[in-house]
């Protein structure tokens, strides 16, 4: 997987790119509860940042664009969203009700704080796991038999 | 009462996990179920006795309705006395029984395990948790019979014995949830103070019941189980098969034989046919046994016959006589049970023909035998005998058919007490090898259980009063009538003294004339030998069974996608296609569509018929692609855009991905090996039924659409204005997150099996 040859400038590119693209998708899940988006949307578009990274360079530009483990997204993700669950018990909701505080922040005016929006940031954070889960094992080359044997 | 059942699990649980370092002391550990109980049950007592019940009800799933309650009133209160009593000195013997090391541990927490679900099953007052305590008693049984695992026979007795009861239990649990349903309450309490009127369904369930106790209680025809049980230690069998655990049957009829013989006409003749069927089988079969274990494992068939058609027939009478002769039961058939135990132990035998001279080399077993042995046999000033003569009693009133027919079936009892006596205990002809003279004398653990058990029964036997008011109690709590019966220590010249005197001196004189006896069973013993016995018929049905199960599965489970595909597909299809066409509602036609929308429509069609006649994969993948971006045109066009979003990013990693994995797979698909024509036929079928049911469930509605309720719910209830967010993170969160859970699960799942392939690992080894 060492040789794919690509040009440092799609390279270029794609690094630069990628963290607008980044952004945009957490613009997606922020806005998601009252605007088109929202946490699978976000993710998505994260993960298809992943994808455009992997084909610029394969593993190397994926990690400079996203330096996590798959696996840890996905754990922090679904514990998130479970905990979430759980915490809607605090104040004597049943399982995954939620609830929202309205705050008036000087300068930016009314905002309504939805519990939700921290369990669509749980299922955004195992969407892009996911499909960088995905990408990397299903990316990965066949690696070649000769080499095999000598392990 | 929730508490103690804990506790016994903690215990198991504690045992369970120290099972190396523990040992024997395991013993002691698990000594605190039984202790506690005990404490529980004798603290309990006076309120309980004096006529109140003790109710506790843990809330488990209230929506279902489902909950574990506790009702411990007389009834049950005699059985937690009888469990923990037998218990305290099994565990004790125990301790000395089996050698040191981590298995004996694993007997302990079993042990404890099943006295915790005994305790829980004789409490409970929910069908269901009454069936889920039995089912726990089972597969405890299970462990306990096979716990010499090495040995097949074990293995086989234990698997007998689960298949038994544990069908038994099956049928039970079905007879259980039509009980409830037509009386409208799965709580015994509700269901005995109001029986359901007799119909089909009242009858089904009761037959089922039935099954279920009988099973589990060894009567006849399923009695087979229990002596191959005794292929388990013989604590267990002292404890499960003796004391406890085949007494569950007979607390279960004996519960709702009230409401039983208050719906059906059948019940009382039934039970009292099964229960003397088996308490004459059990002891004609004891007489022919030579293993002393046995023995008195058919003699336990015979009583628990007894016991059986006593408790279930549902007079109070009766029953008084049953719960007495329960109580008696269990304190002497567990200490003769600990007993052989010792013999074994010591002689290494059980054998009557090698046993020889056990009397002068063990007079501590022989004496605390004979006391219980004498107990077991009904004879005056015993336990046992107290509470025939209540037996008696209650028959003699009952039909001088049923006193007939006990007295005949009781001269066996004594006749087989009389062989267990001079079996274990005479000495022999002098030209067999007598296995036992050389036995040194046990050590006092050996004997102390049995002769506290015995002493008990002993105590029991001179003031029977001591017994009564449990007896009562428990009585009037299942049949509202006090003083049934009496326990007396001499009963008077009444006509149940003449019958039980009568079989315990015919009795006497056939155990005096064992040669004679002898040779009468092995003449009757010819010739029911040609009859078919449960051991063979059960032996014979398993493996047909298997067989039957093995062609089967090997004719579904054939192993063809295909066929699995098309099975599936046309399920799915000819299900709901038979209850459309029996009543096919008006299809309405749907709104002609915008310019737009036909053209999409075309478009996402003709990406899909090309798609039949593409072989290339990647450009099936290119074309999947395109009916999908197709579909997710159409969300926009609707009004959809977070849909129409959401299907193109899916859509364009989809595809993505299947580059990756084309990389992989030849250019060009295989021809099938399986015919066209079948796959073309069930997949226009799968068209043209989603097509048409399509058509049909939009223009079918009855209720208002979910839709609306989700529009006008989403601003005040979630605070959000985008809906379907609002569903995904709110209304339907649930939902959300076990998805998330399975692709989470998948996405591992795949990188497992794929990164070792790509890697080449399997190639390497």
């Amino acid at each position: 997987m060492m040789k794919q040859r690509t040009s440092p400038i799609l390279e270029a590119g794609i690094v630069t790119v990628s963290g607008p693209l980044l952004a945009f998708s957490l613009y997606l899940l922020l806005a998601g509860h009252n605007q088109p988006g929202g946490g699978f949307a976000g993710g998505l578009v994260a993960g298809t940042t992943v994808l455009l990274a992997w084909s610029a360079g394969g593993p190397q530009v994926v990690r400079r664009v996203l330096p996590v483990r798959s696996t840890v997204l996905m754990g922090a993700g679904l514990i998130l969203a479970v905990l979430v669950g759980f915490a809607a018990a605090l104040p004597g909701l049943s399982f995954l009700e939620s609830g929202y505080l309205e705050l008036s922040v000087p300068l930016v005016g009314e905002v309504k704080l939805v519990s939700a929006l921290l369990f669509d940031v749980g299922v955004y954070l195992v969407i892009v796991g996911i499909t960088l889960g995905l990408i990397r094992s299903l990316g990965e080359e066949r690696s070649d038999p000769s080499m095999e044997t000598e392990q | 009462m929730g508490l103690l059942l804990l506790l016994h699990a903690f215990v198991a649980v504690c045992v369970l996990a120290y099972r190396r370092s523990i040992g024997r002391a395991a013993w002691l550990v698990v000594l605190v179920g039984p202790l506690a109980a005990l404490l529980w049950a004798a603290f309990r007592a006076p309120s309980i006795l004096g006529g109140e019940t003790y109710v506790e009800s843990i809330d488990w799933v209230p929506s279902l309705d489902l909950s574990l309650m506790f009702r411990v009133d007389g009834y049950a209160l005699l059985f937690l006395f009888v469990i923990a009593t037998a218990a305290i000195p099994i565990f004790l013997f125990s301790r000395k029984y089996f050698s040191s090391d981590a298995r004996v541990a694993n007997f302990a927490g079993t042990m404890v395990l099943f006295g915790g679900s005994m305790i829980g099953l004789v409490t409970s007052d929910h069908l269901l948790s009454v069936f889920v305590f039995w089912e726990l008693t089972t597969i405890t049984s299970y462990l306990l019979i096979g716990f010499d695992d090495h040995k097949a026979s074990a293995r086989s007795a234990a698997l007998h014995a689960a298949i038994v009861t544990g069908a038994g239990g099956l049928a039970m649990l079905g007879g259980f949830v039509l009980l409830a349903e037509v009386s409208g309450s799965y709580l015994i309490s509700e269901i005995v103070a109001a029986p359901p009127e007799a119909s089909t369904p009242v009858t089904v369930a009761w037959v089922l019941i039935l099954v279920g106790a009988a099973t589990k209680s060894a009567q006849v025809p399923f009695h087979a189980w229990l002596p191959g049980a005794m292929a388990a230690p013989t604590p267990a069998s002292a404890f499960l098969h003796s004391a406890t655990m085949v007494k569950a049957g007979i607390f279960l009829v004996g519960r709702l034989a009230p409401a039983a013989v208050a719906s059906t006409g059948w019940w009382q003749p039934t039970i009292i046919t099964i229960g003397f069927a088996t308490m004459a089988l059990g002891g004609w079969r004891a007489l022919r046994q030579y293993d002393l274990k046995l023995l008195l494992a058919y003699g336990t068939v015979s009583q628990l016959g007894f016991m059986f058609l006593l408790t279930g027939a549902g007079t109070p009478e009766l029953l008084f006589g049953g719960l007495a002769l329960l109580a008696a039961h269990a304190l002497f058939k567990a200490a003769l049970f600990l007993l052989v135990g010792a013999i074994d132990h010591e002689a290494k035998t059980r054998d009557i023909r090698r046993l020889s001279g056990l009397r002068t080399s063990m007079p501590g077993v022989f004496w605390t035998g004979v006391a219980a042995a004498l107990s077991m046999a009904a004879v005056p000033l015993t336990i046992g005998f107290a509470a025939k003569e209540a037996a008696f009693d209650a028959l003699v009133g009952y039909s001088s058919a049923a006193i007939l027919i006990a007295a005949l079936a009781s001269v066996l009892t004594v006749a087989y007490t009389g062989r267990f006596l001079t079996g274990a205990f005479g000495s022999h002809d002098p030209g067999q090898e007598p296995a036992g003279s050389s036995a040194a004398t046990p050590r006092n653990w050996l004997l102390w259980a049995p002769l506290s058990l015995t002493a008990v029964a002993g105590i029991l036997g001179v003031f029977p009063g001591l017994l009564f008011p449990f007896v009562d109690t428990a009585v009037e709590t299942v049949t509202g009538v006090a003083k049934a019966g009496k326990l007396v220590l001499w009963p008077g010249w009444v006509p149940a003294l003449a019958w039980s005197t009568a079989s315990l001196g015919l009795g006497m004189l056939l155990s005096w004339r064992p040669t004679a006896l002898g040779a009468a069973t092995d003449a009757l013993g010819r010739v029911t030998s040609r009859l078919p016995t449960a051991e063979g018929t059960f032996r014979k049905g398993i493996p047909a069974l298997l067989t039957f199960a093995d062609r089967s599965s090997g004719l579904i489970q054939n192993g063809s996608l295909p066929a699995y595909l098309a099975t599936i597909l046309l399920v799915a299809v000819i299900g709901p296609s038979v209850a459309i066409a029996a009543d096919v509602p008006p299809i309405t036609r749907p709104t002609s569509g915008t310019i737009l929308e036909w053209t999409l429509g075309i478009l996402i069609v003709g990406f899909a018929v090309s798609l039949v006649f593409v072989r290339r994969r990647f450009a099936v993948v290119i074309l999947l692609g395109g009916v999908g971006f197709g579909i997710a045109g159409l969300y926009a066009v609707l009004g959809g855009p977070d849909l129409s979003l959401t299907q193109l990013l899916v859509e364009t990693l989809v595809v993505a991905l299947f580059a990756f994995v084309l990389r992989h797979l030849p250019a060009v698909f295989a021809r099938p090996a399986t015919a066209r024509a079948p796959r073309l036929v069930v997949a226009s079928l799968v068209g043209l039924f989603v097509f048409v049911g399509g058509l049909i469930a939009n223009s079918t509605r009855s209720g208002s659409a979910v839709s609306e309720t989700y529009l006008r719910e989403a601003q005040p209830e979630a605070a959000g204005s985008n809906v379907v967010n609002v569903i995904l993170v709110d209304f339907r969160a649930f939902d959300t997150l076990g998805e998330l859970t399975v692709l989470v699960a998948a996405t591992l799942g795949a990188a497992g099996l794929i990164v070792p392939i790509l890697r080449g690992r399997r190639a390497a080894r």
